[in-house]
């Protein structure tokens, strides 16, 4: 039984690196962000990817839906979109007989992996009718509900600097992605070689190295993973200390913070500690684990109070603040 | 051995290893304070000299505290989660034996946690627990055991005021200074010396008083009364020194007129009671060898000289008497005894007056002795009043067992026992010694205590000394000084009136200033006033 263990481990470990170096040839220097990504689609999450425009965003997405034998579609968020634009409208259909119906036909939303791009620059209506689907897995359109196909998966993306006109999501919705990752500049080095892919006759192109079925079993995989219960408290209590309230939270998220964390930052934190454990070929969540997905499963889970807006506080540093406030279990 | 045996067995091996380091680290570091304090102990015991039953008393605090600590720290154990979170540290295992520690504490059917079980086993067996937890000394290992050498070193370092604590050695409770030491011994030699005075057992009791004092059952005024007491003993019986004086020189004037008897009274002049005896012997020998005329002149001024009598010489003048007798009658056999007799006369005569001169140096040396404690039980009740008035926390530590303390002795008001005790001319009317008791001089030495007028305590008080007196603690120089007008002008706190102010100013120019002038803008005011209450015309005309 060990070695069928061991074989699955391997397995997932191959499939994640697989899906890893294929984006790769397209998405050069940010290592973390793909893994982040395909790590939030393996936890069966949804992912907020955070950056200025021009870093490759929308890219990474489609790269990534080429590299899966999956469905894709791409919403691009407009102040006038409709919610009905995502999820689809009932039309009038006329059969041969000249008797009209009404007929459900699908938005762009019934995909495995949709990209909602400029999340932020629709209304919130329209905002809405993608986090239900993304928290539901179905959609309900006049008294029929729709169920999405799984893997379902959202990769959404915001600008942070044109606030100008757009709705920024409110928390009870961020909530809803496992991950938040800022997607920064890239290095020198990995500008050098973007450019010397992208300005060359031939283009990289990508492979399918994964289909539906597979990533069903991986996501079957990482939830076997035990994790032992001081791993888990450990967990808990990081999650605990986002809360400006004794006895977990530190001085900064008492001075800074006004609403921690629910209890989806916790699921992050260990369903993404078990994929991380899985990658390093262990077979346990560890204390580093939480650690090292502590920023990306939080940070957008964090809301701060009037002083730490008006002090412009990161929320990054009151994660690090809570991590190094946080004893290990021992 | 099953998969979760070995990974307890690890645990507790590690767990075991950690406890021995901790140990080594925890004991060192307590060693290292706890060294501090007789370390510190040894050092102010140097300066400080203290007690035996202080010493214990710290001791074995010291070593109940010491012990408790280390009983405390033994019996301190780790748990196994403690050592699986350790190891896994260590080891870089990721947390994987604290899971796997946890999940065999808390069972559950699942392959996936047999198998991090299995894997946590076999990273369990490849630890080697030497290499994650060496065993090192602590560096404050070192530093305890150099505490260690410094306090065995200082026991031993070679001052005469070091108490070897490790052979069970600590100051006595009252310690003699060099100067008293030498004059203790010196008086023991001299007691021993007196031995035929049959008073050995001064010798014991001064012993008794001086082990007494140092073990603390006495107090330094007690052994000086007790001193007094054996000052006393030996000054009881003495010798009545100017009447013999005066009784041997007038017997060594008789004995000069007759030419047989010159040497022995030359001798008898001279002091040399042993010398006269031998001559006294040697003429009883040639007694029979002598002229009628030379044995009567020698029976004469044997007969004069028997007639000084004088209270110590009553023996010697009757055997000088029955030899002038026997000679008189011619029993030649008889004159020789009764010279003999004289001769031991005047032998047992010198031996007495030895034994007295030894006895005054001896009473001397008690005196300065006792002197000597005296003065510092003054010092030590006014050191003791001293602090209590300041409100000091020192104690009333035996200043005396510094060697240099007794140097202070000239200080004014005290008790002057400068001067080397067996120095007997120096001793003679020496000014400001406190001689209790006899005041008259005793023995063959008179005057050795014989200062009677000499001032009782210190120099005269002079006014300066008054002033010295009344000088406020912290004032620079004493008294009064002038007060210093521009600065306490400047302060205001001058208490000078200003009138007395010292000025360039002439007295005319000072009558001026000190008119009262009317200020310019207050005239109209007083004229207008004045004219207010002029009379008017009608009211002179009434």
């Amino acid at each position: 039984m060990s070695s069928a263990i061991d074989r699955q481990v391997t397995t997932f470990q191959e499939q994640f690196k697989r899906v890893k170096d294929e984006v790769s040839k397209v998405i050069v220097g940010y290592g973390e962000i793909i893994d982040g990504v395909i790590m939030s689609l393996l936890a069966s999450g949804h992912v907020l990817l955070e950056g200025v425009p021009g870093l490759g965003k929308t890219k990474l997405v489609s790269t990534l839906s080429d590299v899966m034998h999956l469905k894709f579609s791409r919403i691009q968020f407009t102040p006038d979109l409709m919610p009905a634009d995502i999820t689809g409208t009932n039309i009038v259909q006329e059969d041969a007989m000249g008797k009209k119906s009404l007929q459900f036909q699908q938005g762009p939303i019934f995909s495995n992996i949709v990209l909602a791009d400029e999340v932020n620059r629709a209304t919130p209506k329209t905002q809405s009718a993608l986090l239900e689907a993304m928290e539901e897995h179905s959609v309900t359109v006049g008294k029929t509900t729709h169920k999405l196909d799984s893997p379902f998966f959202v990769l959404a993306t915001q600008n942070p600097l044109e606030m100008e006109g757009t709705y920024p999501l409110p928390e009870a919705q961020l909530d809803r992605f496992i991950l938040k990752l800022k997607v920064d500049y890239p290095t020198i080095d990995s500008l050098h070689t973007i450019l010397n892919r992208t300005t060359k006759v031939l283009e990289p192109k990508v492979d399918r190295v994964l289909g539906q079925g597979e990533v069903l079993d991986m996501r079957k995989t990482v939830r076997a993973v035990p994790i032992a219960r001081p791993v888990q408290d450990y967990a808990i209590r990081i999650m605990m200390a986002t809360h400006p309230r004794p006895p977990y939270a530190p001085a900064a998220t008492m001075k800074y913070v006004r609403y921690g964390s629910s209890p989806r930052g916790a699921q992050a934190l260990v369903i993404g500690g078990k994929i991380r454990a899985l990658l390093n070929n262990r077979l346990h969540v560890s204390c580093e684990d939480i650690r090292a997905l502590a920023y990306g499963a939080l940070r957008h889970r964090v809301l701060l109070s009037f002083e730490g807006e008006a002090e412009r506080v990161d929320t990054d540093t009151i994660i690090k603040a809570i991590l190094e406030h946080t004893p290990e279990p021992s | 051995m099953s998969d979760k045996e070995i990974i307890i067995a690890s645990l507790r091996r590690v767990e075991r290893r950690i406890r021995t380091n901790r140990l080594f680290t925890e004991l060192s570091f307590g060693a290292l304070l706890f060294l501090a304090l007789p370390l510190l102990l040894k050092l102010w015991d140097l300066v400080q000299p203290m007690r035996g039953v202080t010493v214990s008393i710290i001791a074995g605090i010291w070593v109940l505290l010491f012990a408790g600590y280390v009983a405390w720290r033994v019996i301190q154990k780790g748990t196994l989660e403690q050592a699986a979170s350790s190891a896994d540290q260590q080891a870089g295992l990721r947390d994987e034996l604290k899971t796997a520690f946890w999940f065999i504490n808390n069972p559950r059917s699942s392959d996936w946690v047999d198998a991090q079980i299995r894997r946590a086993a076999r990273g369990a067996e490849s630890m080697d627990v030497n290499v994650l937890y060496p065993r090192t000394l602590p560096r404050t290992s070192y530093i305890a055991g150099a505490m260690v050498l410094v306090f065995v070193l200082l026991n031993f370092v070679p001052l005469p005021w070091n108490h070897n604590w490790l052979a069970l050695q600590a100051a006595p409770a009252f310690s003699l200074t060099d100067k008293e030491l030498d004059l203790l011994k010196q008086t023991e030699e001299l007691l021993k010396k007196a031995a035929q005075l049959n008073q050995t057992e001064l010798t014991e009791k001064l012993e008794e008083i001086v082990e007494q004092l140092q073990e603390g059952k006495i107090d330094a005024q007690q052994a000086a009364q007790m001193l007094d007491d054996i000052q006393n003993q030996l000054e009881e019986g003495n010798l009545d020194a100017s009447s013999i004086n005066e009784g041997l020189e007038e017997m060594a004037q008789d004995l000069a007129q007759s030419d047989q008897l010159e040497p022995t009274a030359g001798a008898m002049q001279n002091r040399e009671l042993n010398l006269a005896a031998d001559e006294l012997r040697k003429l009883a020998e040639k007694l029979g060898m002598n002229t009628p005329e030379a044995s009567k002149e020698m029976q004469k001024s044997l007969q004069q000289a028997a007639e000084n009598t004088r209270p110590g010489l009553e023996e010697l003048a009757k055997m000088l008497k029955e030899a002038a007798e026997n000679l008189k009658n011619d029993k030649q056999q008889q004159a020789q005894e009764s010279l003999e007799g004289a001769a031991q006369q005047l032998e047992s005569l010198q031996a007495r007056i030895d034994s007295q001169q030894l006895k005054n140096m001896a009473s001397q040396q008690i005196q300065s002795l006792k002197e000597s404690l005296q003065q510092r039980q003054q010092q030590g009740q006014m050191s003791a009043k001293g602090e209590k008035q300041t409100g000091g926390k020192g104690q009333q530590a035996p200043k005396g067992e510094k060697p240099d303390m007794d140097a202070k002795g000239a200080q004014p008001g005290e008790a002057g026992s400068e001067g080397e005790p067996s120095d007997e001319a120096g001793q003679q009317g020496q000014p400001g010694a406190m001689m209790p008791g006899g005041a008259e001089g005793t023995g063959l030495m008179p005057g050795g205590q014989g200062g009677t007028d000499a001032p009782k305590e210190g120099d005269a008080t002079s006014l300066d000394v008054k002033l010295q007196q009344e000088k406020v603690e912290g004032m620079q120089d004493g008294g009064e000084k002038p007060e210093n007008i521009e600065e306490t002008s400047k302060m205001e706190r001058s208490r000078l009136d200003y009138r007395n102010v010292k000025s360039d100013l002439s007295p005319a120019q000072k009558d001026l200033l000190n008119q009262d002038r009317i200020p310019w803008e207050y005239r109209p005011l007083i004229k207008s006033y004045f004219e207010a209450i002029r009379p008017t015309a009608k009211k002179q005309d009434k």
